[in-house]
């Protein structure tokens, strides 16, 4: 293990920084979009819209007429906004998306935080940048089901708080096979590749535009998990694990770690999960 | 180009490679979805690019984001006015061009200035101006220039198939500063900063479409690549010696305007 704990630690640290400044400007600027968009629904004569029942609405299918939403940094904290302008137009459908990708992030915090407690990726032994990783990783996670759940609470509909129940067997069954941080990577990589292709066909398909926004915005975010854990995957399997450090020796860099971390120039959807696997029932 | 003394034929390389073709299969099984989407768009495009939204109300909500760098903009052009529009208020996109064929003509010109830069950095890696190169570099900027290859000619596919041809140049807008920042370039780190850059305007505009967009088809298409531009900004920061996903959202900020597609040729054909 080849890194420089200082380093790393002010580098995570910076970019905590930078996420902070993005989530306090995400709450000012959306103060004042949540008012502009209740004005203008007022305009339009557009009240609020029927609650919406997750049990009842899961065999709807969006038309993919929503247009004209954005999301961006520090859209965690602007969910919880929305909360105010509860008058957003979402359809059960989306609840119900919702709710499952909440049931994912759930999902991977918990896989995290259990591989946390293994030495070979918690513990003192461990590779400095794959802890920090992990670490890291379950923070945004944990972040992200925020996020999901209080746009669920803004479509008026229950918060997810379990993880996803099709998936958590199969971690269930995977756990007692974690001896070795290649284990724990392949069982990661599973995860967010689930996540991030589930999230693809539902940024095409759900209807609400701020449920959108926000699943856009963290679609991509999961892929660069993805990412990430293809190419420590590859440099353990290769006998490189010191290769994974910050900064990198990149000199003496396998060529192929350049490229396993992105297989394919469109992203697929093969692995996304049914859009009302994580409902709430 | 020249490359660091470890070889591709190291026995780590022959695992690592070894997963590399895995994925190549893989990749090859993603075209059909591809193309189902482009065709579906090229199916509803007739209706559904007229519906879109006024590139007025692209413009407000473009300059929402951009001002921001935050979410929302749902409004719709009735609520523009109240936006800090900056300099999106300038001219829109052509005359006459639904919104979505725009913003395909706006995303082919930025992956054809990727495939120009990386293309460039490369021919100046092998005529030995930007010292050594190590095969991890190499090996991204000739896959990441490969996939930009493919994106474009998604995006030109679906012109095509919408009455318009293709936009085979790199966006105007951001060629010539792209060009001159190249031209200060004197090695592979300085080669990784600019197509940090680059990536991440791409990745940026490709979650600003996906949200204005109107057609379901249109946003499949830029859904299925921002991850994958967000996937080449991550091995660039790592490259680099950044954390390599600092975001827990991705951010909007240095999203493309929809004014940088003014100058794009678009033309029935």
């Amino acid at each position: 293990m080849e890194y420089d704990e200082r380093a790393l630690g002010e580098l995570i640290e910076r970019s905590e920084d930078v996420h902070a400044d993005a989530m306090r400007a995400g709450r000012e600027q959306l103060a004042d979009l949540v008012e502009l968009g209740l004005e203008s629904r007022s305009r339009d004569g557009a009240g609020a819209g029927p609650a919406a029942s997750p049990t009842t609405d899961s065999t709807r299918r969006p038309s993919g007429a929503a247009a004209g939403a954005t999301a961006a940094a520090g859209i965690a904290a602007g969910v919880l906004l929305l909360l105010e302008s509860a008058a957003a137009a979402g359809t059960p459908g989306d609840v119900a998306i919702l709710q499952t990708a909440a049931a994912l992030e759930n999902l991977a915090v918990a896989t995290y935080g259990v591989a946390l407690t293994l030495p070979f990726i918690g513990g003192a032994t461990a590779n400095g940048v794959v802890k920090a990783f992990v670490t890291t990783t379950r923070r945004q996670h944990a972040e992200h089901a925020d996020a999901f759940n209080a746009a669920v609470e803004a479509l008026h509909g229950r918060r997810q708080t379990a993880p996803d129940p099709v998936l958590a067997r199969v971690v269930a069954r995977a756990t007692p096979t974690l001896r070795s941080a290649t284990k724990v990577v392949e069982l990661a990589i599973e995860l967010e590749t689930v996540a991030s292709e589930t999230y693809v066909r539902d940024a095409a398909q759900l209807r609400d535009r701020h449920a959108k926004a926000l699943t856009a915005s963290v679609m991509g975010v999961e892929a660069q998990h993805v990412a990430v854990l293809l190419a420590v995957r590859a440099l353990l399997a290769g006998g490189a694990a010191s290769d994974i450090a910050l900064p990198p020796p990149l000199a003496t860099l396998p060529a192929a770690a350049g490229r396993v971390g992105f297989p394919n120039a469109f992203y697929s959807t093969t692995a996304a999960r049914p859009a009302t696997e994580g409902a709430v029932r | 180009m020249r490359h660091d003394p470890r070889t591709e034929t190291s026995p780590s390389e022959h695992e690592i490679a070894s997963l590399t073709e895995d994925m190549a299969d893989a990749h090859h099984d993603t075209y059909p979805a591809m193309r189902e989407a482009v065709d579906g768009w090229a199916d509803t495009e007739g209706a559904a690019a007229r519906r879109a939204l006024s590139r007025r109300g692209f413009i407000a909500v473009t300059g929402a984001m951009v001002a921001g760098g935050v979410a929302l903009a749902a409004a719709p052009a009735s609520a523009a006015p109240r936006l800090p529009l900056g300099h999106l208020a300038r001219r829109g996109a052509p005359a006459g061009v639904p919104l979505d064929v725009v913003v395909a003509g706006l995303a082919a010109s930025l992956e054809n200035l990727a495939v120009h830069t990386y293309g460039a950095a490369l021919a100046a890696a092998k005529a030995g101006k930007l010292g050594a190169v190590p095969p991890a570099v190499a090996a991204f900027a000739t896959t990441a220039m490969g996939q930009h290859a493919d994106h474009a000619a998604a995006w030109n596919s679906v012109l095509r198939h919408v009455g318009y041809a293709p936009i085979t140049v790199a966006n105007p807008a951001f060629a010539r500063s792209v060009d001159a920042d190249f031209a200060k370039v004197t090695d592979v780190v300085g080669v990784a900063k600019l197509a940090l850059t680059l990536e991440s305007v791409a990745a940026a505009t490709y979650l600003e479409a996906v949200t204005a967009l109107s057609s379901e088809s249109a946003v499949a298409i830029a859904a299925s690549i921002q991850p994958v531009e967000l996937q080449h900004v991550a091995i660039l920061r790592f490259v680099l010696g950044e954390y390599p996903v600092p975001d827990a959202f991705a951010p909007l900020s240095g999203a493309a305007p929809v004014s940088s597609a003014d100058a794009l040729p678009f033309a029935k054909g």
